[in-house]
């Protein structure tokens, strides 16, 4: 009770309440702007976390996320623009009304859902996380073993089409993980003689120049000499029925937002899924439920309520595998993981016992960034509005820059500037060319601790192969990643070989056509 | 070039980085066996093995379906842009080399220039040059963002986090 009282304090001091309000804060205006989103936030203010102690670091990346998610919706209901696919949903709905004037209507609706679906995805990791990490606590280093091999196959799925090259994206992550000193020996390993190599690479870097850097080229080829990158002024209603939201009309939609936070908390509890499918099955529901299905996509604050109450529940849901087992479910839980281990701690079961002190105060912070949110969000409405409108021609090279600076900040090395620009090269071709970033970034992330894993698995057992036969959770957690793999695969050259039948089919059509 | 073609290209890439890795990289660059506890070359040998699979398996299995001339599904043949839908939000596309090296040249440079130049100069310099690059044409613009940003980044670098920036130092 001491340990639960003490955190909760630390996480209302002065510094965490400023650094949590300031996270959200430009979570909200970075998420507003087309294309950055929470990862990507995420990756570019870990540096500036190297100065922060553990609760206030934790707590600003976290307001961030939470943040950057509504802020995605900012754009997505403006411009119909979603900088981020989660967003799509939204905008169907939210664009729409902005034509009527009734942007900020829609806004305020996406506002609300969005705290109400994050509020109660807090709400059960709160309760159910800490249960289920002291389960996990007696796993050994063979569960662990299995379990990040399972994450791994899983996760290898995200962001590419192909299974495949997720799992060669995987493989080149760990690859890449692994260079530095080896654990058994202390000696190095895959440095090639470069000293600086010596200490592995950072993950700054990597990620600022996998998640950032490249994205930013991308989108500087679509921008490049096209427009200017300014946008039409939006016009909102001056009305109050068309600005307010009423409480009516709020709770008319209670029970959308109730099933779209529990979608979210279901997909974002399991690693790979995102809040993109969160999103997207909400809808879906919301729609195929509804009394007033002919309103959706024509500005229906149900379906926007449906779309953003499940994408922010992803939040706080993605954070139950991190916490309980040590795996990120996702991307901005993989950075999440990363600033837990740059402040010297490994996200897992460990932590509750380790530090629990910290983790009620990360657990103040989670809902009083749930709090701050509808603050922020209900007070600086319209001066976020006004991000969208940035001119591309300023804030590309700001970005730009401020990952050089980024890179350069962790260890106050040019040698990692150097790193972030291979590494936003490597991500530049990893996504034109359909390799999973997300998957390298998570393999290079996990390799270290897969491999510790399987050296004590190995000591432990003194070179007995069999030892995963004699442990039934790690067995059936083997068994699970080979069920994954195949299952994977059988459905990959199912869905391609009646692709292949619908195009010769089509091909034929059109053959007879002529 | 078709991206199918481009996708092979790759995967050829892909398994002959990985022959080296086996064949050189991973055993040159790896301590020896102390004896106890698994090899130090294991799960990097593990790992890139897995990327040598499944590229063979990819180019394997594109192959037999040019040989058999069966029908490639139009996403898997086509690059997005030419496809009616466009392909959703994937990043998947032609490679526009001219623009790539076109940002990452002021980056590269960037590098040597903030050692021999100092922060402040090399800067300025580079983010005139991006903003060039990327198609700003006013230079009041230019010079204005380029200075702002300097300055801010030097102050909260210098004085909020008290962190030396890179090359000679002006204060």
């Amino acid at each position: 009770m001491e340990m639960i009282i003490a955190g909760l304090l630390d996480s209302i001091s002065p510094a965490s309440l400023m650094f949590l309000i300031l996270g959200v804060s430009i979570g909200v205006l970075i998420g507003a702007i087309p294309g950055i989103n929470g990862p990507m936030a995420i990756a570019l203010f870990i540096p500036i976390t190297y100065y922060m102690t553990p609760l206030t670091a934790i707590g600003f990346l976290v307001g961030l996320n939470k943040g950057a998610f509504f802020g995605g919706a900012v754009s997505a209901v403006l411009l119909r623009t979603p900088g981020t696919p989660e967003a799509a949903a939204t905008s169907w709905d939210g664009y729409p009304l902005t034509q009527q004037g009734k942007g900020e209507k829609a806004l305020r609706m996406a506002l609300y859902s969005s705290v109400a679906g994050d509020f109660i995805s807090t709400v059960v990791l709160i309760v159910i996380a800490a249960p289920l990490a002291a389960v996990a606590l007696f796993m050994g280093p063979s569960e662990i073993f299995a379990l990040i091999s399972l994450a791994l196959t899983v996760i290898a799925g995200i962001g590419t089409s192909s299974i495949s090259r997720g799992l060669m994206a995987a493989g080149l992550g760990i690859l890449f993980g692994l260079i530095g000193t080896e654990p058994v020996t202390a000696l190095p390993r895959l440095t090639f003689d470069i000293y600086q190599l010596g200490s592995g690479l950072s993950l700054i870097p990597v990620a600022i120049g996998l998640l950032a850097f490249s994205e930013i080229i991308l989108q500087l080829e679509r921008f490049t000499g096209k427009n200017s990158g300014q946008h039409t002024a939006i016009e909102f209603s001056s009305k109050p029925e068309d600005r307010l939201l009423s409480i009516k009309e709020f709770f008319s939609n209670i029970r959308t937002l109730l099933r779209g936070s529990l979608i979210g908390i279901g997909v974002g509890a399991m690693p790979g899924l995102g809040a993109p499918v969160a999103s997207f099955m909400s809808y879906d529901q919301a729609m195929k439920r509804s009394k007033n299905k002919q309103d959706f996509g024509k500005g229906s604050l149900e379906g926007i309520g449906a779309s953003e109450s499940a994408n922010s529940s992803v939040v706080a849901a993605s954070l139950i595998p991190l916490f309980v087992l040590g795996i990120p479910g996702n991307l901005a839980a993989a950075m999440l993981m990363g600033a837990f281990m740059i402040h010297g701690m490994q996200p897992g079961p460990l932590l509750f016992k380790e530090n629990a002190q910290l983790m009620y105060g990360i657990y103040g912070s989670l809902v009083l960034a749930s709090l701050f949110l509808l603050l922020v969000g209900r007070f600086g409405l319209r001066l976020f509005c006004k991000a969208v409108n940035i001119p591309a021609m300023i804030l590309y090279p700001i970005v730009i820059f401020t990952c050089i600076m980024g890179a350069y900040l962790g260890k106050s090395s040019m040698f990692d500037v150097g790193v972030m620009l291979i590494f936003g090269f490597i991500g530049y071709f990893m996504r034109k060319f359909d390799y999973s970033y997300v998957a390298f970034l998570i393999g290079f992330i996990l390799a270290p601790e897969w491999e510790r894993a399987l050296q004590q698995v190995v000591i432990i057992s003194e070179h007995n192969t069999y030892m995963f036969f004699q442990r039934p959770v790690a067995m059936i957690l083997m068994a699970l990643t080979l069920f994954v793999i195949a299952r994977t695969f059988w459905t990959s050259i199912n869905s391609s070989r009646r692709k292949r039948m619908e195009a010769a089919a089509a091909a034929a059509g059109e053959h007879k056509a002529d | 070039m078709t991206r199918i073609k481009r996708d092979s290209i790759a995967y050829v890439l892909i398994i002959v980085f990985c022959i080296v890795m086996l064949g050189w990289g991973i055993p040159a660059n790896t301590p020896d066996y102390p004896g106890y506890g698994a090899p130090s070359d294991l799960v990097p040998n593990v790992s890139v093995s897995v990327m040598l699979f499944m590229a063979c398996l990819s180019l394997f299995y594109t192959a037999i379906a040019i040989y058999l001339k069966k029908h490639i599904p139009s996403a898997e043949r086509e690059f997005p842009e030419d496809l009616k839908d466009g392909g959703g939000f994937t990043q998947v596309g032609r490679i526009n080399l001219f623009h790539l090296g076109a940002i990452m040249l002021p980056c590269v440079l960037l590098l040597p220039a903030i050692e021999y130049l100092g922060y402040i100069p090399a800067s300025i310099a580079f983010l005139m040059a991006l903003q060039y690059v990327i198609g700003c044409r006013n230079w009041v613009q230019s010079i204005v963002v380029s200075l702002a940003l300097t300055a801010t980044l030097y102050v909260v670098m210098r004085y909020g986090f008290g962190v030396p920036v890179p090359g000679p130092q002006l204060f």
